[in-house]
């Protein structure tokens, strides 16, 4: 029996090509069950992700079975002979390795984002209830969630946050722990506003005002987040309660400066507060950072964290690779040994 | 063996020191400190049981005898409170104030070493010290907590956000309202030994006037720490003086052991 992996990824082809062969989530098993099917195998799964369709097949003849199920893919999605470029075909270790690379995260657009972990662990437990898997894969399957585990366990791979958004959740987190009981202000509509404040609300927040010059647009934006719209020349009340404040509106001079947030002091009787300024040019004074209890998060230092994560974790690539090609050697897995053995 | 289970406890907290230590180095969650701590405190125990059994009251005569009783009782909030809230960073930043309190109750000279039994105890003498050197605990451990804190402040102002500490210091939020508690806890246990100290009977005849010293130097400390707490709840106060006031406060609360 042999191990074989046909896929497609963000690397490999566009995503005109790649929406072609996604594979709907509740269809992961029919599917894989399908496969087993049509290509004469044994043992079969599909993962597929907005990122990348990949189809796992166990077979006796691993190139039998690669050719009709891209004959049965050419067939059904009706592209031309051209759309075989963009397909990888790995067999025994190297699939096993590239499924390893890919739980890790190691193969991800956004290297050693977790989510790709739960999407693989859904697409086997689908093929599993549809009973297309069986000895094989089921191992294979088993020990790459293991070697996942243990590369992000061992590894800063997953550290950091690497988009500016995040980093601003993250910041939040370490100074008010649970979002539950934090309230935040927006000042300015915009859209990466709308974009962290969503983040913020997603990690628990517990209300949101939305203060902007047009008080339409902040009633628009305050009804999509469940929140509440302030008028524009209100905004300092509002500071009096809230504890992180986002800042992005188009105004070309500060809008917050230290005597804003020095009338609001007593009132809140000096609590932490986190200012997360993302306009260019900058809402908030510099100099409001200065103030002892302030937290203050410009655009180029949320984006230097992303930058310098992003960076730490290519750091970790080849000590990833090494974990798992050490936990790969120790399973001598079915269907991936070199031919002959 | 009094000494040797010192030692031990010594050891175990230096242990559980280091290794916390490395763990925050390598950007990890040092789980391994709890134990050690927990170790050390089933030794610190022995040794004050030994102790107490030989002074045929609670172990408190001596300097070394209140360093290892305090040290006892940072442990012990630091148990309580540390894994209870996920702070296990405490016993990180607590490990190293019980090696410092052991080690110098291990100097030669500091614990007698034969401890004379001492007649006619009484209870109110008893709950004096063993309440005042519990609120000590807890407020040695609020000022732990204040320097966490001041750690933690000085690299979110300064955007220093890499090091492995800085992954595993708890939120700001959650560190003010642990070192809160803890000075609630600490000025309340302080309140009961010091009504403790005027309640017990004062030896007119050797050294009264000394009795009288340690108690209004310890009502001093009290007043401190309840002016800190009105000032806190009522008009509030910014994290960092909050932390430098407890840290500072607590430095200069120790004086009043020159004073037993």
């Amino acid at each position: 029996m042999e191990l074989l992996c046909l896929g497609l990824n963000h690397r490999t082809a566009p995503v005109e090509v790649r929406e072609r062969f996604a594979v709907g989530t509740k269809k992961l098993g029919a599917t894989a069950h399908e496969l087993v099917a049509m290509t004469g195998g044994s043992e079969a799964l599909v993962i597929s992700t907005c990122n990348r369709t990949e189809f796992y097949l166990v077979a006796p003849d691993a190139r039998l079975a690669c050719s009709r199920l891209e004959t049965h893919l050419a067939e059904k999605t009706q592209l031309d002979a051209g759309v075989a470029a963009h397909f990888y075909r790995l067999e025994r270790s190297a699939a096993a390795r590239h499924l390893c690379r890919v739980v890790s995260g190691l193969d991800s657009m956004l290297l050693g984002e977790t989510e790709i972990f739960g999407q693989v662990k859904q697409a086997y437990q689908a093929a599993l209830e549809a009973g297309a898997t069986a000895a094989v894969l089921n191992r294979l399957f088993q020990r790459a969630f293991g070697v996942g585990k243990k590369v992000r366990t061992e590894t800063s791979i997953q550290q950091g946050s690497t988009s500016v958004g995040n980093v601003a959740v993250d910041l939040a987190e370490k100074i008010f722990g649970h979002l539950k009981d934090s309230e935040v202000m927006i000042l300015g509509a915009g859209e990466m506003s709308r974009i962290t404040a969503q983040s913020l609300v997603s990690r628990g927040a517990r209300s949101i005002f939305v203060a902007n010059r047009s008080f339409d647009r902040a009633q628009e934006l305050a009804i999509e987040m469940g929140g509440c719209a302030v008028r524009f020349d209100e905004w300092q009340k509002v500071l009096e309660r809230v504890d992180v404040v986002i800042s992005s509106t188009g105004c070309p001079f500060p809008i917050v400066h230290p005597a804003d947030v020095e009338q609001a002091r007593h009132a809140r009787k000096f609590r932490p507060l986190f200012f997360i300024d993302i306009a260019v040019p900058r809402d908030i004074d510099p100099a409001v950072g200065d103030i002892e209890e302030v937290y203050l998060y410009d655009i180029d230092t949320l984006e230097q964290l992303a930058d310098q994560a992003r960076g730490s974790r290519q750091l970790q690539i080849e000590e990833c690779e090494r974990i798992i090609d050490t936990e790969l050697a120790k399973f001598n897995l079915l269907g991936t040994r070199p031919e002959g053995r | 063996m009094d000494h040797w289970l010192l030692t031990a406890a010594t050891l175990l907290a230096l242990l559980g020191s280091v290794r916390g230590m490395l763990a925050v180095h390598r950007g990890r969650r040092s789980r391994s400190t709890v134990i050690w701590m927990a170790a050390a405190m089933a030794c610190q125990i022995g040794f004050l049981t030994i102790r107490g059994e030989l002074r045929g009251v609670c172990p408190l005569k001596d300097n070394g005898e209140i360093l290892v009783f305090l040290a006892w009782s940072l442990t012990l909030f630091y148990l309580l409170i540390g894994p209870a809230y996920r702070i296990s960073l405490l016993g990180v930043f607590t490990a190293p104030v019980v090696v410092v309190f052991q080690a110098i109750a291990l100097l030669p000279g500091v614990l007698e070493t034969t401890p004379q039994k001492i007649t006619g105890g009484n209870p109110w003498h008893e709950m004096h010290s063993a309440t005042s050197v519990l609120a000590y605990g807890a407020l040695a451990l609020a000022a732990v907590a204040g320097v966490m804190f001041l750690v933690l402040d000085r690299q979110l102002k300064e955007h220093h956000l890499q090091s492995g500490l800085f992954r595993g210091l708890p939120p700001v939020r959650e560190l003010l309202v642990s070192l809160g508690r803890l000075l609630w806890l600490g000025s309340g246990l302080l309140s009961l030994g010091i009504l403790a100290g005027f309640l017990m009977p004062h030896d007119k005849t050797a050294g009264g006037h000394l009795i009288a010293g340690h108690l209004l130097a310890a009502l001093a400390v009290w007043l401190g720490y309840v002016v800190l707490l009105a000032v806190k709840s009522v008009r509030g106060l910014t994290g960092r003086r909050l932390s430098l006031l407890t840290v500072g406060w607590f430095i200069l609360s120790l004086g009043v052991f020159a004073f037993v």
